[in-house]
C-alpha cells in the first residue's frame, strides 16, 4: 500500500437499499490510474453493467478523489465525479473545485460510488460512520445552493453537499452537480443523481490522510505556490478566463450564432476588460487555491435575475458561459447574458451545452424547422425563456432539455449538420475551423467535444503550427495535450496551473512520489497518460462507440471561414480524416479507431 | 490556385556592397531574414534559400530551407535553376527574389504569384522603368529549362523568357491591385541595395507604420488599437512594453500566431498581443 495519498478503498453504495460495501482498491490499481478521472474510468469499466442507460438505477455514478487531495498543494482540492453520460452515452467525468474534495476523501475512500435509487427524494450522507440516506423532500425544486445552504443549517457546518438544481430533478441530459458555486458541469451528470432521486450527496470529514514524505510535499507546495503567482496565470487572476473573448474575436475564433461566424460584433460589449469595471465584484479562490481566477459579477435586475426588482444576483463569470449564452446565441447585451448564466446556475444547467442547444434550436427556428417564432438570434428575452422551458422540461424545453443531437435526430430536416455537438456533447467556444489542432481534439476525445481533456487549443495558439491548415504535426500536439490533461484530471492539479511546469510529466512524477512513496518518474506517468485515455476508449467501445462517433458536424467541414487577413479556413472532411488516421496510428489503433487486443492486458480491467 | 513557394536567391558576390548583403541590418533584422519571412507570410509551400558553396548566412527559421547552389558566379539564372528545381514537386510556381530588397511587400508578391494563376510560365513586373526578373514568378517546371540555359552559358534571364510564357506586369498593372496600390504605392517593393549609399539610404528611411493592439490582462490599461513604427514583431512588442515568450504570443492580421519576434512587419500590418494561456 501507497505510504500516504490513498486508503485503498471506495465505498459502494446502494442508495435504493441504504446499504454499503467496501471494494478494496490496490496499490497496483491505484499506480495504475491515479485518481480522479482515471481511477473513475475504471470504476465505470469495473461497476457499470455493460449497456446500462444513464439513467437506470443500476447506473453508478462516483465521487472520486485523488492521492494530492488533503494537500498543501494549490489547486488540488478538486474531484471528478463519473459515470455514463446520459447526453453521450459515453464515459463522462465532470471535475470540480471545493471543500467537497477534501471533506470527501477525509471520509476515508479514494471514491464514493452511488448505485441504485430512492423511492423518494433524498439525500446521500457519508462520514465516518459510513452511509445513509435521509429524506429530501422539503429540499426538491430548490436550487443546488439553497439546497446546500439548507443542508448545512440542518446538519452542521462540518457537512459539505454537492447538490443538483431542478434541472437535475427533470433528468435534463446536462445537467450539473454543485458545490459551493462550483459544477461539476458536463454531460448531464446531474441527471444521473437526479434519476436516483438523490438531491444531494453529503460527506463529513471523519479522519486524516498521510503524506509519505511531508516536507518533500511542503516544499513543493511552497514552491508551486509562489509560481502560480507568475505570468503563466496572470490571465486568470486579473481578467478570468472571460479575457479569452476579444482575444478569440480579434483571431476569428469566437463561435457566433451556431457557428455561422467566428467573429461576433457584439463582443466588445461583453468584453472582460469593460465588465469588470461595470459589473465587478469581487475575485474568488476554489479550495486550496492560490490562482484566485474566479470573478464575481452581479447581474443587474429586470433581465430576469433572482434579484427581483431592484436586487442584484452575484454570477461566476467564465469564458465558457458568455460564449455560449452570449455569441453563439447572438446577444451582446451584458446583463442579459449574466442573468442567463445565472439562471443556469439556479437550475443546474451545463451553460456550454444549454447555449449551443438554444443557438440550434434558434437556427431552426429561422430556418422553419420548429414552431418558435419567438426564439430568434440575439433575443436575450428568448434565451432566458428558453432555459426556464429546458430547466421545467415544459414547451420547448422538453425537446431541447435532450441536448442538440438528440433534438436534432427529432426534428430532422437537415438539422443534425448543424447541431453543435460531438458525441452529443456540444461544443465549447473554440472555432475548430480556425484551430485546427483543436479540431481532432474535439472529434477524437472520449468525452466529446470537450476543451478539458482535449486542450489542443493551446498547440493552436502556441505560434509553433499553423492553426489553418491541420497536419501531421496538429496530430501530435493533439496527443500532447490529452495525455497532459489525463494526468491532471488524476492528480488532480487544475490545468490553470499548467503553465508553470517546464518539464510536466516528470514534476508532477515528483509531486506524486512525495505524497505517495512510490518511485515514479515522467516515463510513467506518460504510459499512464496513455492507458487513462485508452481506457476510456475502451469504455466506450464496450459501451456502442462506433468509428463515425470520431467526427465533427457537417457544418464545420463544408462552410469555410475567413479569418481577417482574408485568408480562408477551410477544414476539409479530408484533411480531419487523414488527422484522425494520424492519431489512431499513433495511439496504437486500428484504422478504425479500435486498439488491439494485446493492449488490453495493461488496463488491469479483469 | 496554384500552390507557392518562396525562393531567396543570396549566393550573389555583394561585390558593390562590399559585404555580403544578406547579412545587412535593417530595422532589426536582416535583409535575408526579412525577404524569407515576407515570403513566408504569403506562399503556402517551402521558402528556400538558394546560396554559393559554403557561404555563411545569417540565423533564418527553422521551417526554411537551404540549397547549395552547385556552380558558383554564374548569375541568377544559376541561382534560379537550383530553386526551381528544389522547389519543383512542392509548388507549381515560385516567386523568386534576390536577399536585397528590405521594402518587399507581401501585396506585391501576391499580385505577381496571381499572374501564374492566369496560365503564365513567368509573372514579370515592370516596374520603376526596368524589368524585375529577381522580384518575379515563375513555373518550378522551368527548373530543366533554367539548367539547359546554364550549360548552355546562356545565363541571362532574357534567354530564359525567350523561351517561355511571360506575362509582363507593368506598373498600370501593379497598381490595379487595390491592396498593393494602397500599400505600396510607389512599388518600393522592387527597390534594391546595392550599394553602400543605397543601403544607407534604405536605413534611413522610418520603419513601417503598424498597428498593434494588447488583449487581456497584456493591455494593462493600454486598450485599443495604437499605431507605432516597427519592421518585426520584437519591436511591436516592444513598443507595446511587451516581449514574446511562452505566455505572450502575436497574432499578424488576425492570422498566423507567433511568437518569433523576428517575424517581419509591412505597412498597414495589425499586430494583436495576446495570452498564450487560454484555458477556460
Amino acid at each position: 500500500m501507497a505510504a500516504g495519498g490513498y486508503f485503498g478503498r471506495a465505498l459502494v453504495v446502494d442508495a435504493g437499499a441504504a446499504a454499503a460495501r467496501t471494494l478494496p482498491l490496490s496499490d497496483g490499481l491505484l499506480r495504475a490510474y491515479i485518481g480522479g478521472a482515471g481511477l473513475g474510468a475504471w470504476l465505470m469499466h469495473h461497476l457499470a453493467p455493460p449497456g446500462v442507460d444513464p439513467l437506470a438505477p443500476e447506473a453508478p455514478l462516483a465521487f472520486v478523489f485523488s492521492p494530492l487531495v488533503g494537500t498543501p498543494l494549490t489547486t488540488s482540492a478538486k474531484f471528478a465525479v463519473v459515470a455514463k453520460s446520459p447526453l453521450t452515452g459515453m464515459l463522462n467525468d465532470a471535475l470540480a473545485s471545493s471543500h467537497f474534495a477534501i471533506s470527501g476523501k477525509l471520509t476515508g475512500h479514494d471514491a464514493i460510488v452511488v448505485r441504485g435509487a430512492c423511492r423518494q427524494p433524498s439525500v446521500l450522507l457519508v462520514d465516518g460512520d459510513g452511509a445513509r440516506v435521509i429524506d429530501a423532500a422539503d429540499l426538491w425544486g430548490l436550487s443546488a445552493a439553497e439546497a446546500e445552504r439548507r443542508l448545512r443549517e440542518r446538519l452542521g457546518r462540518g457537512w459539505r453537499a454537492a447538490a443538483i438544481g431542478p434541472a437535475g430533478e427533470r433528468c435534463v441530459r446536462y445537467a450539473t452537480i454543485s458545490h459551493d458555486g462550483r459544477h461539476a458541469g458536463r454531460g448531464g451528470l446531474g441527471a444521473v443523481l437526479g434519476a436516483k432521486r438523490l438531491k444531494a450527496v453529503a460527506v463529513r470529514a471523519a479522519t486524516k490522510v498521510a503524506s509519505a514524505d511531508p516536507q518533500a510535499v511542503l516544499a513543493a507546495a511552497r514552491d508551486l505556490r509562489g509560481r502560480s503567482f507568475g505570468p503563466a496565470t496572470a490571465k486568470y487572476r486579473e481578467l478570468g478566463t472571460l479575457a479569452n473573448l476579444l482575444a478569440f474575436n480579434a483571431i476569428s475564433t469566437l463561435p457566433t450564432r451556431n457557428f455561422q461566424a467566428a467573429t461576433f460584433a457584439g463582443a466588445p460589449r461583453l468584453a472582460a476588460e469593460d465588465l469588470a469595471a461595470m459589473r465587478g465584484v469581487t475575485r474568488n479562490s476554489c479550495a486550496s487555491c492560490t490562482i484566485g481566477c474566479e470573478h464575481i459579477y452581479s447581474a443587474r435586475a429586470g433581465k430576469g435575475g433572482k434579484g427581483g426588482n431592484g436586487g442584484e444576483q452575484k454570477v461566476r463569470v467564465e469564458y465558457e458561459n458568455v460564449f455560449a449564452l452570449g455569441p453563439m446565441c447572438g446577444v451582446s447585451d451584458p446583463d442579459a447574458v449574466l442573468a442567463a448564466s445565472g439562471r443556469c446556475d439556479e437550475l443546474g444547467l451545463d451553460t456550454i451545452s444549454a447555449g449551443g442547444t438554444i443557438a440550434w434550436a434558434m437556427e431552426c427556428a429561422d430556418r422553419g424547422l420548429i414552431d418558435a417564432p419567438w426564439l430568434r438570434f440575439g433575443d436575450a428575452d428568448a434565451v432566458l425563456r428558453a432555459l426556464d422551458e429546458i430547466g421545467a422540461r415544459q414547451g420547448l424545453g422538453e425537446l431541447l432539455a435532450e441536448g442538440s443531437r438528440r433534438a436534432a435526430q427529432r426534428v430532422g430536416g437537415g438539422s443534425a449538420a448543424f447541431a453543435p455537438q460531438v458525441k452529443g456533447l456540444e461544443l465549447p467556444g473554440y472555432e475548430p475551423r480556425t484551430m485546427q489542432a483543436m479540431a481532432l481534439g474535439l472529434a477524437v476525445n472520449s468525452r466529446g467535444a470537450d476543451h478539458n481533456r482535449s486542450g489542443a487549443y493551446e498547440a493552436d495558439l502556441s505560434g509553433d503550427l499553423d492553426r489553418l491548415a491541420g497536419g501531421r504535426e496538429h496530430v501530435a500536439a493533439a496527443i500532447e495535450t490529452e495525455d497532459r490533461a489525463a494526468v491532471m484530471d488524476s492528480l488532480i492539479l487544475c490545468k490553470f496551473l499548467r503553465g508553470v511546469f517546464a518539464e510536466p510529466f516528470g514534476e508532477w512524477a515528483a509531486l506524486l512520489s512525495a505524497v505517495t512513496g512510490w518511485d515514479a518518474d515522467g516515463a510513467e506517468l506518460r504510459r499512464t497518460a496513455r492507458r487513462i485515455v485508452l481506457a476510456k476508449r475502451v469504455y466506450n467501445i464496450r459501451e456502442g462507440w462506433q468509428p463515425e462517433d470520431d467526427w465533427l458536424p457537417e457544418r464545420l467541414l463544408s462552410e469555410p471561414l475567413e479569418v481577417a487577413s482574408g485568408r480562408i479556413a477551410a477544414l476539409t472532411p479530408e484533411r480531419l480524416r487523414a488527422m484522425i488516421d494520424g492519431y489512431y496510428e499513433a495511439r496504437g489503433l486500428d484504422r478504425e479507431g479500435r486498439p488491439a487486443p494485446a493492449s488490453l492486458a495493461d488496463l488491469l480491467l479483469s | 490556385m496554384s500552390s507557392s513557394a518562396g525562393i531567396v536567391l543570396a549566393g550573389g558576390r555583394s561585390s558593390r556592397m562590399g559585404t555580403p548583403k544578406a547579412a545587412l541590418e535593417w530595422h532589426g533584422s536582416t535583409l535575408l531574414r526579412r525577404s524569407v519571412g515576407i515570403l513566408a507570410r504569403v506562399t503556402d509551400g517551402p521558402v528556400l534559400v538558394v546560396r554559393a558553396p559554403g557561404q555563411a548566412l545569417p540565423g533564418l527559421p527553422p521551417h526554411v530551407r537551404v540549397v547549395d547552389d552547385p556552380r558558383e558566379g554564374l548569375g541568377p539564372v544559376q541561382g534560379l535553376a537550383a530553386g526551381l528545381a528544389a522547389a519543383a514537386g512542392l509548388a507549381d510556381v515560385a516567386f523568386v527574389c534576390s536577399t536585397d530588397l528590405p521594402f518587399l511587400h507581401p501585396a506585391f508578391v501576391r499580385r505577381v504569384l496571381r499572374a501564374a494563376d492566369d496560365g503564365a510560365d513567368v509573372g514579370l513586373p515592370v516596374a520603376r522603368g526596368y524589368p524585375q526578373p529577381l522580384a518575379a514568378a515563375y513555373r518550378t517546371t522551368l527548373a530543366p529549362l533554367a539548367e539547359r540555359l546554364v550549360a548552355q552559358e546562356r545565363l541571362r534571364p532574357a534567354f530564359l523568357f525567350e523561351e517561355c510564357a511571360v506575362t509582363r506586369l507593368n506598373e498600370a498593372d501593379l497598381r490595379r491591385d487595390p491592396v498593393l496600390a494602397a500599400l505600396d504605392p510607389e512599388l518600393d517593393s522592387v527597390l534594391n541595395v546595392n550599394e553602400p549609399a543605397e543601403y544607407q539610404a534604405a536605413r534611413a528611411r522610418p520603419a513601417p507604420e503598424v498597428t498593434i493592439q494588447r488583449f487581456g490582462a497584456l493591455a494593462d490599461g493600454h486598450r485599443g488599437p495604437q499605431a507605432v513604427r516597427a519592421a518585426t514583431v520584437a519591436v511591436a512588442a516592444a513598443e507595446a512594453g511587451l516581449s514574446l515568450d511562452g505566455h505572450v504570443v502575436a497574432a499578424l492580421n488576425g492570422d498566423q500566431i507567433t511568437r518569433d519576434g523576428q517575424t517581419p512587419l509591412v505597412t498597414g500590418d495589425t499586430v494583436f498581443f495576446l495570452a498564450a494561456d487560454a484555458g477556460g
